[in-house]
């Protein structure tokens, strides 16, 4: 059962858990350091917030993992003793490969037959395109999303949107209350 | 039950019932729905059964949706996210239906609001059918009743698509025959397995939809049977004038899957109303999510700038003290503005962190503002539970102008409870930074 503003509970709290390691180090980054381990915690924290049940976040947490910028870090101390489970992108690679080699073949049918069609196939074959293009512009911005097929990608999209929000939501108001606080 | 038993007449005896009779038809069961919550409940749990057997990702991936739109409705639960097929012939029974879930919703969402309203709107029907539903029990599936009556209501003018999209409208024609055959009657084996138990790998099955075509014939008294898991077929009915092979009705139903997801991102991103192609869509989608991740990369950018050390900890203890517009009364915390949330939760965060007294915001509303005034001049060497929850009481009261002495205060205050803080050492390198 969860509740928005649990959600976002959840968030913060892991987000700062995350924060607390940079900080000892926090002296010796530059800005633009301290803002990617700002967003690099936020997203592992927002993705483990989900606890592996949605596979954008699985897919996050298992690309930080492997990136030598305190994402390891991060995700350590963050999931704590998830973070096996969750690391693991399995068997998703063999469909990306079977997939690219299918869209080849597929572009190729539509060029020969394009002669013979009528126009109204034609025209549903332009808007396929357009679609798998956007499509494909969609997987590569939902994290693990080149993996996934369409339907389920509309899900994980779906959740993604709904989790950068609450992130929004959560560093906006940090960020405010922060600035608030400099400020007077 | 009166209404749904002259129903069936009206369904068996139009052998070709148009779309929209359907739907009015599915309108007024739907109304009847909302006047019978016991029926609901047996409704909600055949309904389950079905969901359940279905993608359960997809199950509690709606769950989990169509909780962030109703908390009012805490009871529903998991079973709104399994209800969760909108037709879109609910759209007629919808708006009242979202204005009643709008102001239970209204409490947890700041500036999500309008969006997570829009959703609601799509997803409350189902939900609002079963407004009781706790139980997750289901007996029966509905499919196995779907495809029965599909069977006696006669056949091809019938379009059955998914079982989980057509239980709605089938479940009031079943009404009659599942009231006897509801409780938990685990009835054998017809080999028919029309329950369709969908699971995850639905789409790799769909080609076994001939199979369930004939099996459908034979299923005059369908056997609902829970032990009928195993089978994770599709069973999908051919519509009229349209091509029957397993292909394209494996195509038809994905199809139907994705222009469904589809219509969830409509409510979720703004502006998605009038778009009604797929390429458009998408490519409003793709806009909402770049401009997403843009805004947290500009957070966090800033965030960066505004904190060169990163220590967060202090603005947790102060961002009570930072929000100009306190509600008095922390409970309605979704209504007012968005500063408010974050203060709630980040107010519990620090409870949380220290370990030490819960200070809800409940509590806040209750202490005496004489007693505060007493507090806040008590400096160091006071009990960290004592100081949180003066310093929570503390945006209750003051205006800005007093900030100055209270900042002395919570900077002593502050001292205790954090282990990286350095004391009142570092909160004056702060305030020197300003």
């Amino acid at each position: 059962m969860r509740a928005p503003s649990s959600l976002k509970q959840e968030f913060l709290r892991k987000w700062i858990l995350g924060l607390q390691i940079c900080s000892s180090s926090a002296k010796s980054m530059s800005i633009s350091e301290r803002k990617k381990a700002i967003k690099l915690s936020a997203d592992i924290a927002m993705a483990s917030a989900r606890n592996g049940r949605t596979s954008w976040s699985r897919a996050l947490i298992a690309s930080a993992s492997k990136d030598d910028n305190h994402g390891k870090l991060f995700v350590q101390q963050i999931l704590g003793s998830d973070c096996e489970r969750l690391t693991k992108i399995s068997t998703s690679i063999k469909r990306l490969r079977c997939k690219k080699i299918l869209k080849k073949s597929s572009g190729t049918i539509i060029r020969r037959r394009m002669k013979r069609i009528p126009d109204k196939a034609v025209a549903s074959s332009i808007a396929k395109q357009m679609v798998n293009k956007r499509t494909q512009i969609l997987k590569s911005l939902v994290p693990g999303g080149v993996f996934m097929d369409e339907v389920s990608l509309i899900e994980e999209t779906l959740d993604y949107i709904l989790s950068l929000r609450a992130q929004i939501d959560v560093m906006r108001s940090l960020a405010d209350a922060t600035e608030m606080m400099m400020n007077c | 039950m009166m209404n749904r038993g002259t129903l069936l007449p009206e369904m068996l005896h139009c052998a070709d019932i148009t779309v929209l009779e359907r739907q009015r038809a599915r309108l007024k069961w739907q109304q009847d729905q909302l006047q019978q919550p016991q029926q609901q409940q047996e409704l909600q749990q055949q309904q389950h059964q079905e969901q359940q057997q279905q993608q359960q990702q997809e199950v509690r991936y709606f769950s989990e949706l169509s909780q962030l739109i109703s908390q009012g409705f805490d009871e529903c639960g998991l079973m709104m996210g399994q209800q969760v097929k909108p037709d879109p012939a609910f759209e007629n029974g919808w708006p009242d239906l979202g204005k009643i879930v709008a102001p239970a919703a209204g409490y947890g969402f700041g500036p999500g609001f309008e969006a997570s309203y829009a959703i609601s709107r799509t997803s409350s029907s189902p939900p609002a059918v079963v407004p009781e539903a706790v139980d997750v029990k289901g007996k029966v599936s509905v499919a196995a009743l779907n495809a029965k009556v599909s069977a006696a209501v006669g056949r091809e003018s019938f379009k059955k698509r998914k079982a989980d999209k057509v239980q709605n409208t089938k479940v009031a024609v079943e009404e009659n025959t599942k009231d006897k055959r509801m409780k938990g009657s685990a009835e054998e084996g017809d080999s028919s397995k029309i329950t369709e138990q969908n699971n995850n790998n639905n789409r790799s099955n769909s080609n076994t939809n001939n199979n369930n075509k004939n099996n459908k014939e034979t299923s005059a008294d369908t056997s609902k049977a829970s032990e009928v898991q195993k089978h994770d077929y599709i069973h999908v009915r051919a519509r009229r004038g349209q091509a029957t092979d397993s292909h394209s009705l494996a195509e038809r139903v994905r199809r139907e899957k994705i222009s469904e997801r589809m219509k969830y991102l409509q409510d979720l991103v703004p502006g998605c109303n009038k778009i009604t192609g797929k390429a458009g869509m998408l490519d409003e989608i793709i806009n909402y999510v770049q401009s997403l991740q843009r805004q947290v990369e500009f957070l966090s950018m800033k965030l960066a700038a505004v904190n060169p050390r990163l220590d967060f900890n202090v603005d947790n203890l102060f961002a009570k003290e930072a929000f100009p517009v306190c509600p008095s009364n922390f409970p309605t915390i979704g209504m007012s503005s968005e500063m408010t949330h974050p203060a709630a939760y980040l107010h519990q965060f620090n409870s949380l962190q220290q370990q030490a007294v819960s200070c809800s915001g409940l509590d806040l509303g209750i202490i005496n503002p004489s007693e505060m005034g007493l507090r806040r001049t008590i400096s160091a060497p006071v009990s960290a539970p004592e100081t949180f929850i003066d310093s929570s009481c503390y945006p209750h009261l003051q205006p800005s102008s007093n900030w100055d002495s209270d900042f002395q205060n919570f900077y002593n205050v502050a001292s205790f409870p954090s282990q990286q803080f350095t004391g009142t050492l570092e909160a004056s390198n702060l305030k020197m930074e300003m």
